[in-house]
């Protein structure tokens, strides 16, 4: 049909010469939701890993910085004015005082810990377990997907067995089981043994595209060139099927977040002494009435992180796979003017 | 209900298109699909209308019933008997599209819903545009399913579209066509996606029921055999411009415009190719392809059980020759032509490629036999990794092969890209910046890249456009000549194959059912099946056509 | 069908009990099962952990002492069903049968609501694609994606639990709402019928007047201290049904299914009043037996009027006879509300934030009725609003992707209404695909439930998952494990069920 020629045409123009992975990115930086969103997440982990400093790691081996923010988030201080937030982003016209950050921006809890400094610890704790499980379950799940959807037959049935055994087990009730052995070992592990366990619905996805790319001629046609398998498996066929992980990897890491903080919540996430954001809410949710604050926050940074990665995964898709999406209004329909094609 | 005929008046045009445009909206931009057509068709008569891919053909038709998508805009006039029906609202158009012009879509398989049986399709147009109670509506879907010559018309009215076979699913979608004796008939490429036999009977079927309804037909189509078999008049297009327009004797025997004597002329013609001679070495020397009792089987999948595709077949090719592999679907002949490459093993019998016994091969007699084939594939869309620059692709069998590495390797490539004739910059693009045919020419490229004996082309031609086809079979015997390998040339397109192959071999059903030189086949074949396909191959010119259908028909 | 049937339950029992071994395992090894004893300052703290060994088998290695454990569960075949003990020494099999009943109800109104309301919102922005009503939805459908379900039920909680309270103090909706309500149902309408500009105002314009009206009313009749629909609401409202049942069953056109409709309405209306007098004798098996009856009733109503094409009729009857006797029912459990809400143990709070049924309060089903709504709306909502945006992306994706096949093409230029393309060929297409995915999500939303739970203070099984869990004990696990995991499995296999049932490719070969 005619529609394709006309897209092929000017996508051709935009294209000459740009790889594959040229022309996503320029698609998916014209996605104005997703960028935004990388903006507002890079400057979401920028703030949360510099204020208030790292401290990951055992007794033997630990990273230790400092951040620029003066409080940390167990120290206790005296509780200024009942704990109410200092933040106020009104200026003077509006409510009389100007814009400051002041001391104590997210407020303090009834012993007098910073309420910034937590929320900021709690991110990052959240943000590392993000990352980590993601990390972990993309690895997993893209090799067992790719060897089942490659070889197929006894391999495919075995492995497909495998994914709904951990189906079969919801991920809050094994997440909580892990949480209660390994918990306490700190976040890093908790998060690896949680990636253990998320790789499922990756697996599948990329299962069925190497089941599909694999019938394509080209694999045909490296294998009679002489391609042994691993260069099929590498070369050929994972870059095609490169848009649909990284896709749900994306998706997988908004759910990773979302899974840490509820067990957090319930208690067998993220534990004293260290802090998460689903454990801030916990603790606060009985403060509610008195101190609405301590809960708002940790909250709303939770909700921010989930739907920026959210809104990169939907850019993403699109810049994989563009459907046109443009409406023309009546008016334009009528009067505009129809180019000439090239004879 | 009775079923009376249509009583059209024979000197009114059944459709007429004035000034008829269609563009589309892209990006902001409107590309026009058709500029200014302008015909008519009469009650009783076939207009078609032709062209390549991407001259408007299709949409221009679409555009008859408002069946574009949102984003196309249409003006001009189209008047059904007279009454004017582009424009109309919803609701009137709905009462022409169905009941007095009834499409016949190109792909039977997606055009029919596949959770529905055939004969609620059919009786779901039935009561819609008829007061008709259920029972009503199934007798007469099965006495529509009977003019459609199905078999077991009770029975496959409750089938499932995808239990029919291909051409028995076309018949299902013809008869939910002709429910309701439609005065127009628009057949999208009808027969594209059939076997040239089944085709042959799709034809004989349409033209039947143009004469016992009276509706007249207009059909879209690339095939200038079928036009020569079917129509009465003809509409050529280009890029969405009518480039000429008469009857088909006229414009077939004398046509005015240069497209079209161009068109015509890389049109293959059954039995017009010069004669051939056999290369010598044919039963001489020894062969470069030999298989000797051969089955071939797709292993048990799951619960598919196994499934026999080439049984007892034994064959040889020589070298220098073009041995033209020919058969229709399920035949078996690609399911040959990738054992002969090493892809599939077989399961009883001989095979020797190059004097290697590949019976039962292992790797080294698989890294052995690359040195001496390569294999063009059929899609042009998915021969081709998309994320390799086709330089890469083109050089990964020396690549891998050891034989050149680096700027050799980059010599090398480029020295392909000049003999397939095209531009050495193209090293570096990829093949969604290419088309159809480029894209074929690259598969050549990289089949020839280490210099092979034999070329198996597994219908290379088949997703082209005809010019595109010609330039590319001329392109091929070219490089056969000049290099001098043998060719496995696998097609279900008789003509085609008439024009390269020095000998032919008919399959069916997993079997070889003959095999000669080409002269020799086509014009004295002995076995029945091959000489039904023969007679079944449309050649585009009306006159002879109507012979050789007279011929077939009689002969039946 | 059915060998295939077998065989996946036979698949997924596998499936369940090298899943349980498992769990078990990963539990086991998770803790210290005698921690609190050893911490513990009592005085005979030597024989209670020698007790708790005992009865735990804590002497047997985890990796054994599953099979002891699986002995027990396999006794149901002799008619005992032994999940052991828990710390306590309490029979899990009692702890269970309690806190299921709570659970289960949360977890499938949830679910079931989810998939309605997913599929229903799905359908319309998919065949209003690009228009402001999409935009709208998939944002929101993408922020509730990214809401921690804890979060959500802390703030229903607090807004809607402790809002709504306040608010029935003083039932009357203020000025400032009942415009925001206005504007925003308009806004709903329009988008959802769809139109041109001038059509959507009109709808706007009709839809606020209407949700305006009836707010005013409500606030007159002071409807929300003695809610109930009335007679004659309860006609208004039946008609309407009527209406709309058959305008997407079979089109207006089809008179027949038209009228057996309207004869249900007024079937309902006359059993109306008797029903209320005799309702003091409806307990929840004749409840679910009339429900029942209702069905079989409403559908052989159609049946009979059918005319030549019973099916169709039938099947419309049967819809709206659903959903008249729901009014009916409806109006009887608003009548309960004000004696529920003025009781004791109520006093005039009745939106519950904490466990699942009011303690001690004893009455009706009706009654009964109304305590299990108050406490189950908050939990049911939480989880609903996450469910609901995934299945109204799955759904709005997968219709998009129906549309772009050439049958509907096809459906198009046989000249059938759009109404028939998209719920009679569409729908039934873009349905298969979705119920994989309701089997795989099932998983989820029991994970959601133990969160929320926890949030309202339930003492389900969520609760009871927890708790063990704290002590390491594994029984208790085990029980609440095998429960989901079956009721996971069912789901499962009555997804496969349904998408052989739905797609003929794999039902005749």
């Amino acid at each position: 049909m005619n529609v394709e020629r006309a897209e092929n045409a000017i996508e051709l123009k935009e294209v000459e010469g740009l790889s594959q992975g040229k022309i996503v990115t320029r698609r998916f930086v014209r996605h104005k939701a997703a960028m935004a969103s990388i903006v507002l997440l890079i400057g979401i982990i920028g703030l949360a890993f510099s204020s208030v400093g790292l401290d990951i790691g055992t007794e033997d081996v630990k990273i230790q910085t400092t951040g620029w923010w003066k409080y940390g988030y167990s120290a206790t201080s005296d509780v200024e004015n009942g704990g109410d937030p200092t933040l106020d982003i009104l200026p003077e016209f509006i409510d009389g005082t100007g814009v400051q950050i002041g001391n104590h921006p997210f407020g303090q809890d009834e012993i007098g810990r910073d309420g910034f400094a937590r929320v900021m610890r709690g991110a990052q704790q959240s943000i590392m377990v993000m990352f980590v499980i993601g990390g972990v379950a993309t690895m997993i799940g893209v090799v067992v997907g790719a060897v089942a959807g490659f070889y197929r037959k006894w391999v495919d049935a075995i492995l497909m067995r495998l994914t709904d055994l951990i189906i079969t087990i919801p991920v809050v009730v094994v997440g909580a089981v892990i949480g209660r052995s390994v918990g306490n070992l700190g976040s890093f592990l908790l998060a690896v043994f949680l990636g253990l366990f998320a790789w499922t619905g990756l697996a599948r996805l990329v299962r069925g595209e190497f089941l599909s790319l694999r019938e394509r001629e080209f694999v045909d046609a490296a294998r009679v060139a002489g391609a042994s398998n691993g260069r099929i498996i590498f070369k050929h066929i994972l870059p095609n099927a490169i848009g649909v992980v990284i896709v749900n990897t994306t998706l997988l890491m908004s759910a990773a977040i979302l899974l840490e903080t509820g067990l957090s919540f319930i208690g067998f996430g993220v534990r004293l002494p260290d802090v998460s954001l689903g454990y801030l809410i916990n603790e606060n949710q009985t403060a509610f009435s008195t101190r609405p604050w301590l809960f708002w926050y940790p909250g709303m940074f939770i909700v921010l992180i989930a739907l920026c990665v959210n809104f990169i995964g939907d850019g993403l898709r699109d810049a994989f796979d563009p459907r046109q999406k443009r409406i023309i209004t009546k008016k334009e329909k009528r009067n505009g003017e129809t180019i000439e094609l090239a004879k | 209900m009775g079923r009376p005929l249509n009583s059209q008046n024979s000197s009114q045009p059944v459709l007429e298109v004035n000034g008829l445009q269609v563009d589309f909206w892209v990006d902001g931009t409107w590309y026009p699909a058709a500029i200014d057509m302008n015909y008519s068709v009469m009650p009783g008569k076939a207009l078609a209308i032709v062209g390549e891919s991407g001259s408007g053909k299709s949409s221009s038709s679409m555009a008859l019933l408002g069946l574009l998508p949102s984003n196309s805009r249409v003006s001009g006039s189209v008047k059904l008997n007279g009454k004017e029906i582009l424009g109309l609202n919803e609701r009137e158009l709905r009462k022409v599209r169905g009941k007095e012009v009834a499409y016949i879509f190109q792909e039977p398989m997606t055009a029919l819903n596949p959770v529905y049986s055939i004969g609620f399709q059919i009786s779901e147009t039935l009561r819609t545009h008829y007061d008709m109670s259920p029972k009503d509506a199934k007798i007469r879907a099965i006495e529509l399913l009977e003019m459609v010559e199905m078999p077991n018309p009770p029975a496959s009215f409750d089938k499932y579209p995808h239990q029919l076979s291909g051409g028995q699913r076309q018949r299902a979608m013809i008869a939910q066509s002709i429910a309701c004796d439609p005065i127009l008939l628009v057949a999208d490429e009808p027969t594209t996606a059939l076997d040239v036999t089944v085709q042959a009977e799709i034809l004989d079927l349409m033209r039947n029921l143009r004469s016992r309804l009276n509706s007249a037909i207009l059909l879209i189509t690339h095939d200038m055999g079928v036009v020569a078999d079917l129509a009465d008049d003809i509409l050529v297009m280009k890029n969405g411009k009518t480039v000429e327009q008469g009857s088909v004797s006229q414009v077939f025997n004398a046509p005015r415009e240069k497209y079209t004597q161009e068109l015509l002329a890389a049109v293959p013609k059954l039995g017009a190719a010069k004669a051939r001679a056999v290369p010598t070495s044919v039963g001489v020397a020894a062969p470069i392809l030999k298989l000797e009792n051969v089955s071939i089987e797709y292993p048990k999948r799951g619960r598919i059980p196994a499934f026999r595709a080439v049984e007892g077949m034994s064959l040889e090719i020589y070298p220098g020759e073009i041995l033209g592999l020919v058969g229709e679907s399920g035949s078996g002949k690609t399911t040959v032509g990738r054992a002969a490459v090493g892809l599939l093993p077989i399961a009883s019998g001989l095979l020797e490629i190059a004097g290697r016994d590949l019976s039962h091969p292992k790797d080294r007699d698989l890294k052995a036999i690359r040195h001496h084939t390569g294999i063009v594939f059929q899609d042009p869309a998915s021969s081709l990794n998309p994320r390799l620059p086709i330089g890469q692709s083109i050089g990964e069998p020396m690549l891998l092969a050891k034989v050149a590495k680096g700027r050799d390797l980059d010599h090398r490539v480029e020295e392909l890209l000049d003999s397939v004739e095209l531009p050495r910059s193209y090293r570096n693009r990829y093949p969604h910046e290419l088309s159809g045919g480029q894209r074929q020419r690259v598969g050549i490229a990289r089949a020839l890249a280490l210099r092979p004996d034999l070329l198996i082309a597994d219908e290379p031609t088949s997703a082209l456009d005809v010019s595109v086809q010609a330039r590319f079979l001329d392109l091929l015997q070219d490089l056969q000549e000049q290099l001098k390998f043998a060719c496995l040339f696998i097609s279900h397109d008789l003509a085609v194959v008439d024009i390269l192959a020095h000998r032919i071999a008919v399959m069916q059903n997993g079997r070889l059912v003959e095999v000669g030189d080409r002269d020799q086949i086509l014009k004295n074949p002995q076995d029945p099946y091959t000489k039904r396909l023969i007679s079944a191959v449309p050649i585009p010119d009306p006159e002879l056509q109507r012979i050789r259908r007279e011929a077939r028909l009689a002969g039946k | 069908m059915l060998t295939f049937l077998v065989r996946r339950l036979g698949a997924s029992i596998v499936v369940l009990f090298a899943a349980t071994y498992l769990m078990y395992l990963l539990t086991a090894y998770s803790g210290d099962p005698l921690e609190d004893l050893r911490t513990s300052t009592a005085r005979n703290k030597e024989a209670l952990i020698e007790r708790r060994i005992e009865i735990l088998d804590l002497n047997i290695p985890p990796y054994l002492r599953y099979f002891v454990w699986l002995a027990g569960v396999l006794k149901v075949f002799i008619g005992q069903f032994d999940l052991g003990k828990n710390v306590n020494g309490q029979d899990v099999t009692a702890l269970l049968g309690d806190a299921i009943g709570t659970t289960m109800q949360l977890v499938t109104v949830s679910t079931l609501l989810a998939i309605l309301l997913g599929i229903i919102v799905g359908i319309s922005t998919a065949l209003r694609q690009y228009s402001s009503f999409d935009y709208t939805v998939t944002f929101m459908s993408f922020l509730f994606f990214s809401l921690p379900v804890f979060w959500v039920a802390v703030l229903l909680k607090q807004y809607m639990a402790i809002g709504l309270n306040d608010f029935l103090q003083d039932p009357k909706v203020s000025t400032p709402v009942l415009i925001g309500l206005t504007l925003i149902s308009g806004a709903i309408w329009a988008g959802i019928i769809g139109g041109d500009r001038k059509r959507k105002l009109q709808i706007f314009a009709i839809a606020a007047a209407a949700t305006g009206s009836i707010l005013v009313i409500l606030n007159l009749t002071n409807w929300f201290v003695q809610p109930g629909i009335g007679p004659i609401t309860g006609l208004i409202m039946g008609v309407s049904f009527a209406f709309i049942v058959t305008a997407l069953s079979t089109g207006l056109n089809n008179r027949r299914a038209l009228k057996a409709s309207l004869v249900v309405v007024a079937l309902g209306m006359l059993i109306w009043w008797p029903f209320n007098l005799l309702s003091s004798f409806v307990s929840a098996p004749i409840y679910l037996l009339l429900a029942v009856i209702t069905a079989v009733v409403g559908y052989l109503i159609g049946h009979f009027m059918g005319g030549e094409d019973k099916s169709p009729v039938a099947r419309t009857s049967a819809i709206t006879a659903v959903l008249m006797a729901s009014i009916i029912a409806i109006d009887r459990f608003m009548q309960a509300w004000r004696p529920y809400t003025e009781s004791n143990y109520i006093s005039g709070r009745p939106f519950a934030t904490v466990g699942s049924q009011t303690p001690n309060l004893k009455g009706s089903f009706w009654v009964m009725g109304v305590d299990q709504f108050t406490h189950l709306l908050l939990p049911t909502l939480a989880l609903l609003l996450i469910g609901f945006a995934g299945y109204t992306r799955y759904a709005r994706a997968s219709l998009l992707e129906v549309f772009n096949q050439d049958y509907i093409r096809t459906a198009r230029a046989k000249g059938l209404s759009e109404r028939t393309v998209v719920m009679r060929h569409a729908f039934r297409n873009a349905m298969i695909p979705l119920t994989t995915l309701v089997a795989f999500d099932f998983a989820g939303v029991i994970g959601g439930a133990v969160i929320t739970e926890r949030v309202f203070a339930w003492s389900g099984m969520g609760s009871l998952f927890v708790e063990a869990l704290q002590h390491v004990d594994v029984n208790p696990v085990m029980g609440f494990f095998l429960i989901t995991g079956s009721v996971a499995i069912i789901f499962n296999l009555i997804a496969d069920v349904v998408y052989t049932l739905l797609d003929p490719r794999i039902r005749v070969s």
